[in-house]
């Protein structure tokens, strides 16, 4: 069940503030790293609602953010819509497109439910891929940003851009919180924990993985949104089921089931990205080891560990219960 | 269009499948006995391609890499077997596919480091060179090869799995590990027994595939979802499942390509979202 401990409000206000500073202070590229950051941090929140407090381990993420980013786009390009009223839609129709999976996967579970998003979030890949409409393999380019001049904000500007990216997250943080902590999250953790015992209370329980899918579907759609206005560029790569995997390494490497994990994954991840890539391009084989190092010492992760330190510190009574690592 | 072309679809599409039936069978026995998702075994496969092509290089000749490929990647297996499978087989399917796909991650950069970025070629022996005539239309003699090599270890496997003691064993163990356990059998060796002998045949497979298709660093990564999608359809650790599964797959996604592109490329996803919902067994489920 998820609890927003003190510790946890603590390490996100200060995340937050160290990602600010960096935008404010650094330049065009620091801003650049914090959107990358903030993007594929809203992604993971969205990944460790239903994997971390559902067991629901998807691998269409990065699809559903895929399906937001060109529902925008179609919107937005093709249409000439405006865009907010083109986001909003666009995340709904990443939330109907997660419901819809979430339902259909519903009764599947374990190795079954990740192959069956896998199929879902190929399918959708595929389709983008192939449609000449939308610009195949090439992608889409020329997507508008938010026009809040009328606020007398330049979204255009790259410092603006990237506070907007902060906003978001925290925003996106605090809606999962909420969400969490609400009846239907602890219901949530209930069928995660025992669904035979929340069948026999009467909870219908393909409903409510329908609707978790459905909620993380709209939060990952937000991080579709962001994506598009970033780059104002789309390609179907976005869509393609080693994303969704990458996401999933960044839930792991902050810590699933925490949710202030994996924003704190995606940052590691990022700079790592960043820090590695500078030195050799062989980044992907640095990553690859670190997960399979997390994984085995028992995949709590670089937030859970620490968590997990602290709370044997201060209460040496845990020990034995807690202790489910294997190194 | 005439029926030397589908001859030649039809030629295709079975090459295919047999691509496909070697890299499934391994992990649908993986699978069905380890109850372990391994996501690197496209990797391994790849990595056979890259050891034959080596293999071939020094000492000059396509059957080294033939027979010395296998082995290499049987090698590589066993060490994982030992440092990380053996593990994970209690840790649950995510911490499996997790650690799976890092190690696609590790060996995609490792033979970067290796062999480079360029794809390398490796040459048909001289014996399979040229075409050969096949209901009226000539056809590489070397694909010729990769369909039959499919069909021999089809016909092996088969042999060894329903008619000798350890295939009887095996196929116990798929179906109740602990029960097969009870019974005096070591589960833990047949366990490492099939793991090696799906590693070899994913390196059998890398190392006849690149002298049709060439080792490339992405391989690995374009095949597995199809033998994924494979092993799901056909269902989990069954021989027949795998046989069939293959050739859905390699017909549907070849023939398909040819002639209804739009549909094709999405219908082996439909077909495995299909089979997952309303038959989770597989089509054709292992039992006893």
């Amino acid at each position: 069940m998820f609890k927003q401990t003190r510790l946890r409000s603590v390490v996100l206000a200060a995340t937050l503030a160290g990602l600010i500073a960096y935008c404010v202070m650094g330049g065009f590229y620091a801003r650049e790293i914090v959107v990358e950051i903030a993007i594929l941090a809203i992604l993971a929140i969205s990944l460790d609602v239903v994997a971390g407090f559902g067991g629901m381990v998807s691998l269409c993420h990065g699809a559903i953010m895929g399906i937001a980013a060109y529902a925008y786009g179609i919107l937005t390009v093709k249409f000439g819509l405006p865009p907010l009223p083109s986001a909003v839609a666009a995340v709904a129709g990443a939330a109907v497109f997660g419901t819809v999976v979430g339902w259909i996967t519903g009764r599947t579970s374990g190795i079954f439910f990740i192959m069956a998003t896998l199929a879902f979030g190929q399918m959708a890949y595929t389709l983008i891929f192939k449609s000449q409409w939308l610009g195949g393999d090439d992608g889409m380019s020329g997507l508008p940003r938010f026009d809040l001049s009328w606020l007398g904000i330049k979204m255009g500007s790259s410092l603006t851009y990237g506070l907007f990216a902060i906003a978001l997250t925290a925003a996106v943080y605090i809606a999962a919180a909420w969400v969490l902590r609400s009846a239907f999250g602890r219901t949530l953790g209930g069928i995660h924990a025992n669904e035979t015992r929340m069948k026999a209370l009467g909870v219908n329980t393909i409903l409510h993985r329908a609707r978790a899918m459905g909620f993380s579907a709209l939060l990952a759609g937000i991080a579709g949104i962001v994506a598009a206005q970033h780059t104002q560029f789309i390609s179907p790569e976005l869509l393609f089921w080693t994303i969704s995997g990458e996401v999933l390494i960044v839930v792991i490497l902050g810590g699933l089931g925490t949710l202030i994990g994996p924003v704190i994954g995606a940052v590691a991840f990022i700079s790592l990205k960043h820090q590695v890539s500078g030195i050799t391009d062989h980044w992907h084989i640095v990553i690859g080891l670190l997960l399979i190092v997390i994984v085995v010492a028992g995949g709590r992760g670089l937030y859970g560990q620490s968590e997990h330190w602290l709370a044997l510190r201060t209460d040496k009574a845990d020990d034995k219960s807690e202790d489910r690592g294997h190194a | 269009m005439d029926t030397g072309y589908w001859a030649l679809q039809f030629l295709n599409a079975l090459q295919f499948s047999m691509l496909l039936f070697l890299l499934s069978i391994g992990l649908t026995v993986i699978f069905g006995l380890l109850h372990f998702v391994n996501l690197a075994h496209g990797a391994l496969y790849m990595l056979g391609a890259y050891i034959g092509v080596s293999a071939a290089a020094s000492f000059g000749s396509y059957w080294a890499a033939f027979f010395l490929a296998p082995i290499g990647v049987t090698i590589i297996g066993a060490i994982l077997y030992f440092t990380l499978i053996e593990r994970l087989r209690h840790a649950g399917p995510m911490n499996q596919v997790l650690v799976t796909f890092g190690l696609i991650f590790v060996f995609l950069d490792l033979v970067r480091m290796t062999w480079g970025d360029i794809a390398l070629g490796l040459e048909a022996p001289a014996a399979l060179a040229g075409s050969s005539e096949f209901a009226g239309i000539s056809y590489p003699t070397y694909r010729f090869f990769i369909i039959a090599v499919g069909a021999v270890v089809m016909a092996a496997l088969w042999v060894g799995l329903t008619r000798t003691q350890i295939g009887a064993m095996i196929r116990a163990g798929v179906e109740n590990g602990n029960m097969a356990a009870a019974l005096g059998i070591n589960v833990n060796r047949l366990f490492f027994l099939v793991f090696c002998v799906g590693c070899a045949l994913a390196g059998l497979a890398g190392v006849i595939a690149a002298p049709v298709f060439s080792a490339t660093t992405g391989m690995g990564i374009s095949i597995l979802i199809p033998t994924l999608i494979v092993v799901v359809i056909g269902g989990l650790g069954s021989l027949e499942g795998a046989i069939a599964g293959s050739l859905i797959v390699g017909f549907i996604e070849t023939i398909g390509a040819v002639f209804l592109p739009e549909v094709a490329a999405i219908s082996s996803y439909v077909l495995l979202a299909a089979v997952l919902i309303l038959r989770p067994q597989g089509l054709i489920p292992a039992r006893g």
